[in-house]
């Protein structure tokens, strides 16, 4: 198949995914909306159906809301460092799971720096993000190690590693950490120079942070297309025998590609500590990770296309919180809309039919052009 | 014996929907309570007429009769319905279940119409492991049981299904001699029991001694039907191995010089514990081609294996240009120049979503001269693969089409596009023109000599008789796991003397084998 048919065929098949997601979602609505009888029920309905795809944008009087945006892009923020740290995984073929435990465990390590280390100026900020990439960066060496050198699943590894974070993490807090003056707990907080700046001072929590995210896509994106590292991991994703024969190291590919998959995943929870927070108080894991996944299978384990991903999420996100504080739908149901994706996204075969005419139209168009070539030269002789 | 027919395939044609003429009007026969032999090099058209048999593919002409009734075996289960049953060579089974469970899997006995009657799996196990003397352990696991009683299960799974004519696929690929001293006493006894059996195998010593018909395939088409006791085993080589069509390569006598891959002494044991390479010894010298002819399964694989680093030997050594080899990795083997052109070329070969780009730099992409520091040098990979693209004529749009959608033919040029073209100083060529279309044929082989003749080390391993005896120089035969003959000359040799070496009736004596030694 042509490389524009194949891109045409992505790009309809995300939309169909994500339409019959949304269909999901409307018929859920239907099910659960207020009404005395059914046209009622389709008002209300369509009514929070108006609230979860338009008022993240616009506000009811029909304006633009910059508010309701720059929260759509500051909810970017965490879940472009997680799709990011998911695409690299998940283009090695490494199905690792990680980024959630990631994400809180970067968030902690950087919260920690930032309390504590006596570091003058921005300096902090800069030092605090990396300790949280670094420290995650580490802990994923256990699934990575043990897949590369034993062949453990990495996915069940990581998977219970995030609840292993989570728990211990915890249990610091509660132990030693928590500032015990406050009836929640939380941290001591943030010395304010390891705070990251806001862009827009509009109570929306929109940081440079989104920046630095922007800067990590397109890094990303050099690195899985131009770099020699990024060429192995993602021929191991397609073929790990032969890169194995080509003289690639495949257990070095393995580690690096979980390695650096964590330290995004860190540096995401670090930056969205430091840009919306300025105590840590997490008791659980925070759900960017997860939605990490989706923005990596959305994206095709393509770095360039995460942010659109992110956006379409987020601006999900965004509009079932505004759907459940006015239309009284359950926010929950951006979970259920996830999910649809998520199997339409996996199902090897769906809307295979359509792939095949694609190909049998790419195949006839090619022997036709052959033909039509073979046809001149001979004229030409 | 009756001379009734149970089986009869009449004028039959196989047409693949790629284009491949697997069956080309073959005519088989069976009689009823005989063991009927069918023989054929790799390729011949064995599987395919035995999975017509058996309901795994349709004929595209031709009739199958059944106890003189046409049938239509549109799948297995219409196929085990008439009574036949098929031992696949490789095992389908489930390794976690026990054999009773196995022998169970599809006419589960019930108790009370719900519950799984184990018990009575067992039982019916081992009533018929009894009364066909197949002795097997019910209770065990089948991942536990070795390779021979794996292959009894299979027997018996197949009988209880009420199978009268029983297809064996090649069944002492996997035994080791021990195991298929026992398997013969049991087919006979069979035999004895009225049982028709169909023995596909290219062994002559195993034909001549349980068979009592054969029938011999060769290129798809039928050279007919031979009692066995009639024919010689000169006679049956002859029919199985010739050469239909002759591409011919011009080539100057070869000029060896320096010594480049000395293998000497190899022995590797499989994990199951047959030996498949014993005391291999050979040199290829710089400069010519050296052909390892033999029938699949002779112990050709697991020598490639051993040379890039995917197995380790038993015993032996391996040295490239004077340095032992063995326990090095395969980017330690490009480095010392050492290219491997693939047998599984789908496998090892290519990554099929890649770019034609992608996988022509998987070998240099660490490279200087492709790098600008950590950054890829697009220009320079862009002008390699391109150069590549052009030099061995891949046929496509441009080098950023995937691979995948390459023709066989093209895939292969890819796959020794790169591995000719970085600077080889001993390159392994196992099948490099398997399935692939003539002029890519054409193309490699005219390239493997001119690249043999610039200087370069060439170990041919191929189950193409024209392939090893039109390429190479000089030409070793395996069978076994050990080398059967040397041929200094590949122009003395006639199909019939290499076709008794292959299938073992022939062997020469160690002195002349060492000769390949070059000491």
């Amino acid at each position: 198949m042509s490389k524009k048919n194949r891109t045409k065929f992505s790009i309809i098949r995300a939309a169909a995914a994500m339409g019959i997601a949304l269909l999901v979602a409307f018929l859920l609505i239907l099910l659960s909306a207020d009404g005395a009888n059914f046209s009622e029920k389709i008002a209300a309905s369509g009514k929070a159906l108006r609230e979860m795809l338009v008022s993240p944008l616009f506000k009811k009087n029909g304006n633009f809301s910059m508010k309701n945006f720059s929260d759509v892009l500051a909810g970017m923020i965490p879940i472009m460092f997680t799709g990011l740290a998911t695409c690299i995984m998940f283009s090695a073929n490494q199905f690792n799971l990680g980024a959630e435990g990631g994400i809180m465990l970067g968030a902690f390590v950087t919260a920690l720096v930032a309390i504590y280390a006596p570091i003058p100026g921005p300096l902090l900020m800069v030092v605090a993000v990396l300790a949280g990439g670094v420290a995650v960066g580490i802990v994923m060496l256990i699934p990575a190690v043990l897949k590369a050198k034993l062949g453990v699943s990495e996915m069940v590894n990581s998977l219970m590693l995030n609840y292993v974070i989570m728990y211990f993490l915890n249990y610091l807090m509660n132990s030693f950490l928590a500032d015990t003056s406050k009836g929640i707990t939380q941290t001591y907080a943030f010395q304010d120079n390891a705070l990251i700046p806001q862009m827009i001072d509009n109570g929306s929590r929109l940081s440079w942070g989104f920046v630095i995210g922007i800067i990590m896509v397109i890094l990303c994106w050099f690195f899985m297309y131009r770099t020699r590292w990024g060429y192995g991991i993602r021929m191991t994703g397609i073929n790990q025998p032969f890169v194995m024969y080509s003289g690639m190291n495949v257990p070095l590919i393995i580690i690096i590609s979980q390695v650096i998959g964590g330290v995004l995943a860190g540096m995401g929870g670090g930056i969205e500590m430091l840009g919306r927070y300025n105590v840590y108080n997490w008791s659980a894991l925070p759900g960017y990770g997860w939605t990490g996944i989706t923005v990596a299978i959305l994206a095709g384990n393509n770095p360039a296309y995460v942010p659109l991903a992110a956006f379409f999420m987020s601006y999900l996100t965004k509009g079932c919180t505004l759907m459940s504080t006015n239309a009284n739908v359950p926010s929950q149901l951006i979970d259920i809309i996830q999910a649809v994706i998520f199997i339409f996204f996996a199902a090897q075969q769906f809307l295979a039919g359509y792939r095949q005419k694609l190909v049998v139209k790419s195949a006839q168009e090619e022997l036709a052009a052959k033909a039509a070539a073979m046809k001149a030269e001979r004229s030409e002789q | 014996m009756s001379e009734e027919l149970v089986i009869q395939m009449k004028g039959i044609t196989k047409v693949y929907p790629n284009g491949t003429v697997a069956n080309q009007d073959v005519n088989f026969d069976v009689r009823k309570g005989e063991i009927h032999a069918l023989m054929g090099e790799n390729g011949a058209g064995k599987s395919t007429l035995m999975k017509m048999l058996f309901g795994l593919e349709q004929p595209t002409s031709g009739e199958i009769l059944v106890n003189g009734e046409v049938v239509n075996l549109s799948s297995p289960t219409v196929a085990i319905s008439k009574g036949i049953g098929m031992v696949h060579q490789h095992f389908m089974l489930v390794p976690s279940l026990t054999v009773a469970e196995n022998m169970a899997l599809g006419m589960v006995p019930k108790k009370s119409g719900v519950l799984i009657d184990y018990k009575k799996a067992v039982e019916i196990t081992e009533e018929y492991s009894k009364k066909f003397n197949l002795r097997v352990d019910a209770n065990a696991k089948v991942m536990d049981i070795p390779v021979g009683m794996k292959q009894k299960v299979e027997i018996l799974k197949a009988l209880v299904r009420g199978a009268k004519i029983l297809i064996l696929d090649e069944p002492t690929a996997v035994l080791t001699t021990q195991e298929t001293v026992e398997l013969f006493t049991e087919l006979k006894n069979l035999k004895k029991q009225g049982y028709t059996l169909i023995f596909i195998s290219h062994k002559l010593n195993e034909i001549m001694e349980i068979t009592d018909r054969m029938t011999i395939l060769r290129g798809g088409r039928s050279m007919g039907i031979h009692e066995t006791k009639d024919v010689t085993p000169e006679e049956i080589s002859r029919l199985m191995v010739g050469r239909d069509v002759i591409l011919k390569v011009d080539k100057d006598q070869a000029k060896p010089t320096d010594e480049v891959l000395k293998v000497r002494d190899l022995e590797y044991v499989n994990e199951w514990g047959k030996k498949m390479l014993d005391k291999v010894s050979l040199s290829v010298r710089k400069g010519e081609i050296l052909g390892i002819a033999g029938v699949e399964g002779n112990g050709q694989k697991e020598l490639v294996d051993m040379l890039f680093g995917f197995n380790t030997p038993n015993a032996g050594t391996i040295e490239v240009n004077g340095a032992n080899i063995i326990g090095l990795g395969q980017r330690e083997l490009r480095e010392r120049h050492i290219a491997l052109v693939p047998e599984d070329r789908m496998l090892y070969g290519i990554a099929g979503t890649a770019s034609i780009e992608e996988n022509v730099i998987s070998d240099r992409c660490g490279e200087k001269r492709l790098n600008k520091g950590i950054l890829f040098n697009m220009k320079a990979i862009h002008e390699e693969s391109a150069k590549l693209v052009k030099d061995y004529t891949v046929l496509c749009k441009s080098a950023q089409q995937q691979v995948g959608s390459l023709s066989g033919g093209n895939i292969q040029k890819v796959v020794v596009a790169r591995e000719f073209s970085n600077g080889p100083e001993l390159i392994i060529a196992d099948q490099p023109t398997r399935g692939i279309d003539v002029g890519a044929t054409e193309f490699i082989r005219k390239k493997l000599v001119e690249l043999s003749r610039s200087g370069i080390a060439v170990l041919l391993v191929s189950a193409d008789l024209n392939e090893v005896m039109e390429l190479s120089d000089s030409l070793i035969i395996m069978c076994g796991g050990k080398i059967a003959a040397y041929f200094e000359d590949t122009k003395e040799l006639s199909d019939e003397l290499m076709g008794k070496y292959m299938l073992g009736i022939e062997k020469q004596t160690p002195e002349e084998i060492r000769r390949v030694c070059h000491e």
